[in-house]
């Protein structure tokens, strides 16, 4: 950009070299001031009253960034200001860095994702009390606890200003709001307490009147890796402190000098204690709700693992854990596919939790999609169905397309539990096969006849082979066997490569112990 | 952008959800951001596992609301971003997705559709979102929402969201359900380098003179349409964004010309590329007399009954809304004009219905079925409804049977 030889421009003239029309009437002069180039002095004048706190509270801001730029080479393109709604939410559109000014209350959350993806980002958020402690106040103390390395710098000026001046999260016992005119029913959180308790590992308290201090500790707050937390306390020349009657004096109705005399009046009333508990520095307040003590400093400085640094620890876990899984699928070894047409086969698997259900009906979807290149979806009960530990699953398995993924009737069941039985075995398909564990189901008086019914004592066979966490792969061997739908090839590949490591011999050995008493029964 | 150490190929069985994650990991999904919540849950169980793996971050919010506006800051620091939900869920992202549509952000939100109102059927499955969908967040805006009916699909529509997302730089929407989510079937995943992946326009350092860059640029065509570059915060732009109302630097502009620009703005770039964003699948149109327009897991159960029908001897076709938003008005329009009845499945009291009803506009009879959340929808109930848009009644079927 060109400039005039004094280091200014009409801002007519510097819109027209950007290419756009101003949006405003009127013209300034940029380049004279020494914070314009972190200012969007296009946007100027600001929308904040006069007498509001906020204008210090910028100013402030842009004057820790430029000393960290200074003296500690940070790079200010790196630098992301993110701000919610309300008046501390219009500082992200007056900022000259990449700014944000997102939904109310959400800033933090969006901040969050812009720091986790790109953690060589400085990340601050500027908002209000309402915004942060009122729509925010879950987001807020989430980032806290995670100790996500971002700033908050929360401007409280005791209310909802851009609305207009409503009672928050915020105001003192008693205080008077437009909605809280017969006096605040509510009481006020301590924000600088609720960040520490949350987990912030930096906490302090200014007033804007302490405009030197505010902006020492927000250099401090910046550089802090972790969460670092300021609330920034500014009169509301308008609603609060009129409300109020902050600021008396000279000339009430001169809003200048009434935000003026406010800062003053919060000012007077602090009292800066550093190294103070965050639990003793909440604002105190008369009966009538008149701020009385306003405690400022740095409460806490603390050095701790930021949620990044916490995140990297884990990746050589990551990789441990991907190997397993990985070695499990490439290791796969191909058997010839089928050439026999399998008609749409419907299995339905029942037992209770513990028992191995739905690993065993997943099996046979293994099995048959990937070693039989069949077509099989593979679906387990929830629900109510799945009630009282009660577990089911089950498989389409097909040559063809599969278009409904349930079981419209079974064909066939496992059943391994008597409330399995009770509950699945009168949706069985006449003629359907069904598959017992008989040393755990009893056959009823009434039992279907119209059903081919074969039992096995799974749970026994598994126990005497080792552990009766194996009965599900004896009844997968002997339906198997007995339904022929999926070979038995492909079932012992399916279960090789589904169980752990240790296990697969034992669970092969079952798998055809099931098998050969299947074909045995079967002839 | 690493490819990660492990990359999955070939043949896997593998859940619904979880296709779901592998499909944005390969479409270069590195962050994702999401909360709890059945029976999508999955795809963040999975995600939290592959991420670290794949030099992605995992983060599991307080809840929706940040879940979705973390997903845009992390769009914006230029990572391909992801979060997923249910019902519940999806409710709480609309505050969200609507300045995701404001502010241009490309991401994508997976709604893993149960039976609703409220906490409704958590484990069940409904398809009663898609006109919230739609219209769910406030203002005037369009959407882009796609819809799979499988778990291949549902792995295949979520690369293609990513690429719908990109291009256009907006957040995309998949629209699975329960059934498709939980369901497990065969996936194949090919080779990285045989997908099409695609990303966003992108301006970086130095590429332009930093005062001259405008976030919101138009073409210099009359602006219809014209996807602006994006700039990620640290670039060195300085760019401000805002849901606010904004002019083409991004800047709060209050007046209704500034809004119609705006809204204008976000609706054309989706309504000039119809053609490319919208896709269907369709069989035998040619001669039909009754055609299914369905989507997602009820166009795959519809294929049931209309073999059924086609065996009675009705000329059934079928057409599947891959992308069901923006809706193909067109193709509905023409088809109306050729045939006797429109049937149209879904797991809804009647949502999508509406849309094929507005395009029909009365040319021809339009036939819902509906159930509302928990069961996908019986054979008999759709085949009832082609017979009847034919004309014919139970008995009639022998004689067209011949």
């Amino acid at each position: 950009m060109t400039k005039q030889s004094n280091g200014t421009m009409l801002r007519s003239e510097r819109a027209r070299i950007l290419g756009y029309e101003p949006l405003d009437e009127g013209d300034w002069v940029t380049g004279l001031h020494p914070m314009d180039d972190l200012l969007r002095g296009e946007r100027l004048p600001h929308i904040w009253c006069q007498g509001c706190g906020l204008g210090t509270a910028l100013t402030t801001f842009i004057g820790a960034l430029q000393w960290l730029e200074k003296n500690q080479d940070w790079d200010l393109d790196k630098v992301s200001a993110v701000s919610g709604i309300g008046c501390t939410g219009r500082i992200a559109g007056y900022v000259r860095l990449d700014s944000f000014h997102t939904t109310h209350g959400r800033a933090i959350p969006f901040a969050t994702g812009l720091k986790l993806a790109n953690p060589e980002l400085k990340v601050v958020v500027l908002s209000g009390d309402g915004d942060i402690a009122g729509i925010g106040g879950n987001h807020f103390i989430h980032a806290a606890r995670r100790n996500l390395d971002i700033t908050v710098v929360c401007v409280n000026n005791f209310n909802y200003g851009m609305t207009g001046g409503q009672v928050g999260p915020t105001t003192p016992h008693e205080a008077r709001a437009v909605t809280a005119q017969y006096g605040n029913f509510e009481y006020p959180f301590n924000l600088p307490y609720l960040a520490a308790a949350s987990g912030a590992s930096f906490v302090a308290r200014w007033t804007v009147l302490h405009a030197r201090q505010l902006e020492w500790t927000l250099r401090r707050a910046l550089a802090h890796p972790g969460f670092s937390f300021v609330e920034v306390i500014a009169p509301c020349s308008t609603a609060y402190a009129r409300w109020n009657r902050e600021g008396r004096g000279l000339d009430e109705q001169n809003l200048g000098r009434r935000g003026l005399e406010t800062m003053k009046y919060y000012q007077q009333v602090g009292r800066t204690v550093t190294d103070a508990h965050p639990k003793d520095v909440d604002i105190k307040f008369n009966a009538k709700g008149e701020i009385t003590e306003i405690i400022e400093g740095e409460f806490l400085d603390e050095a701790k693992p930021d949620l990044k640094a916490a995140m990297d620890q884990r990746d050589e876990h990551a990789e441990k854990i991907w190997l397993a899984e990985k070695d499990a699928v490439d290791n796969r070894t191909e058997i010839p596919a089928r050439k026999d047409h399998i008609q749409r086969a419907e299995v339905k698997l029942g037992g209770f939790g513990g028992q191995g259900i739905i690993s065993a009906g997943r099996i046979i979807g293994v099995a048959a999609a990937i070693y039989d290149k069949l077509e099989a979806c593979f679906t387990q009960s929830y629900g109510p169905e799945a009630r009282g530990g009660a577990a089911g699953s089950q498989v389409v398995i097909s040559s063809d397309p599969i278009h409904h993924p349930h079981p419209v009737e079974p064909t066939s069941m496992i059943i391994l539990s008597q409330g399995a039985y009770t509950k699945y075995v009168p949706s069985l398909a006449p003629g359907g096969v069904l598959v017992i564990d008989d040393s755990l189901v009893e056959l009823p008086d009434d039992h279907r006849t119209d059903i081919d019914t074969y039992g096995i004592p799974a749970t026994k066979i598994a126990e005497e082979a080792g552990t009766s966490k194996a009965a599900n792969t004896v009844m997968l061997g002997f339906w198997t066997a007995i339904v022929g739908v999926v070979s038995r090839e492909a079932m012992r590949q399916a279960v090789a490569e589904s169980v752990p490591a240790k296990t697969i011999e034992l669970n092969l050995k079952v798998f055809d112990i099931g098998f050969e008493h299947g074909e045995k029964i079967k002839t | 952008m690493k490819n990660g150490k492990g990359q999955l190929t070939g043949e896997h069985f593998l859940l619904g959800d979880h296709a779901c994650a592998e499909g944005a990991i390969l479409a270069g999904c590195r962050f994702f951001a999401g909360y709890p919540i059945t029976p999508a849950t999955e795809i963040a169980e999975r995600m939290s596992v592959r991420l670290p793996q794949s030099d992605g971050v995992y983060v599991q919010m307080e809840d929706e609301l940040a879940s979705m506006n973390a997903i845009l800051g992390g769009s914006w620091a230029g990572v391909k971003s992801m979060t997923a939900t249910s019902g519940p869920g999806f409710s709480l992202m609309m505050e969200n997705l609507g300045l995701g549509i404001m502010l241009e952000t490309p991401c994508v939100l997976v709604n893993v559709q149960r039976g609703g109102p409220s906490t409704g059927l958590p484990t069940l499955v409904g398809q009663q979102d898609m006109m919230q969908a739609r219209w769910g967040s406030h203002g005037d805006y369009e959407i882009i929402a796609l819809s799979p009916t499988s778990p291949q699909d549902l792995f295949d529509l979520t690369i293609r969201a990513f690429n719908l997302s990109e291009k256009y730089r907006t957040p995309v929407l998949v629209m699975t359900d329960a059934e498709v989510g939980h369901m497990t079937e065969k996936v194949v995943i090919p080779p990285v380098e045989e997908i099409e992946i695609i990303d966003r326009p992108q301006v970086h350092k130095g590429d332009v003179e930093p005062d001259h860059f405008r976030v919101y640029r138009d073409s210099v065509n009359g602006g219809n349409g014209y996807i602006s570059p994006m700039v990620s915060a640290g670039e060195g732009y300085r760019i401000h964004v805002t849901g606010l109302t904004h002019d083409e630097r991004g800047y709060p502009a209050m007046n209704a010309q500034a809004n119609e620009w705006n809204v204008r703005r976000i609706i054309d770039k989706i309504q000039a590329h119809k053609d490319d964003i919208i896709e269907v699948e369709e069989q035998n149109l040619k001669d039909a007399e009754v055609v299914v327009v369905s989507y997602g897991i009820s166009a795959r159960t519809s294929l049931w009954p209309i073999q059924m029908a086609r065996d009675e001897g009705i000329r059934v076709g079928y057409l599947r809304l891959i992308t069901v938003w923006p809706f193909p008005e067109e193709r509905i329009r023409s088809l109306a004009k050729k045939v006797k009845g429109i049937v149209v499945p879904e797991i809804n009291m009647g949502q999508m219905i509406r849309e094929v009803e507005r395009c029909v506009a009365g040319q021809t009879q339009v036939l819902g079925v509906h159930r509302p959340g928990g069961d996908v929808l019986e054979p008999d109930q759709v085949l009832n409804a082609i017979r009847k848009a034919a004309g014919r009644s139970k008995r009639a079927k022998k004689k067209g049977k011949e």
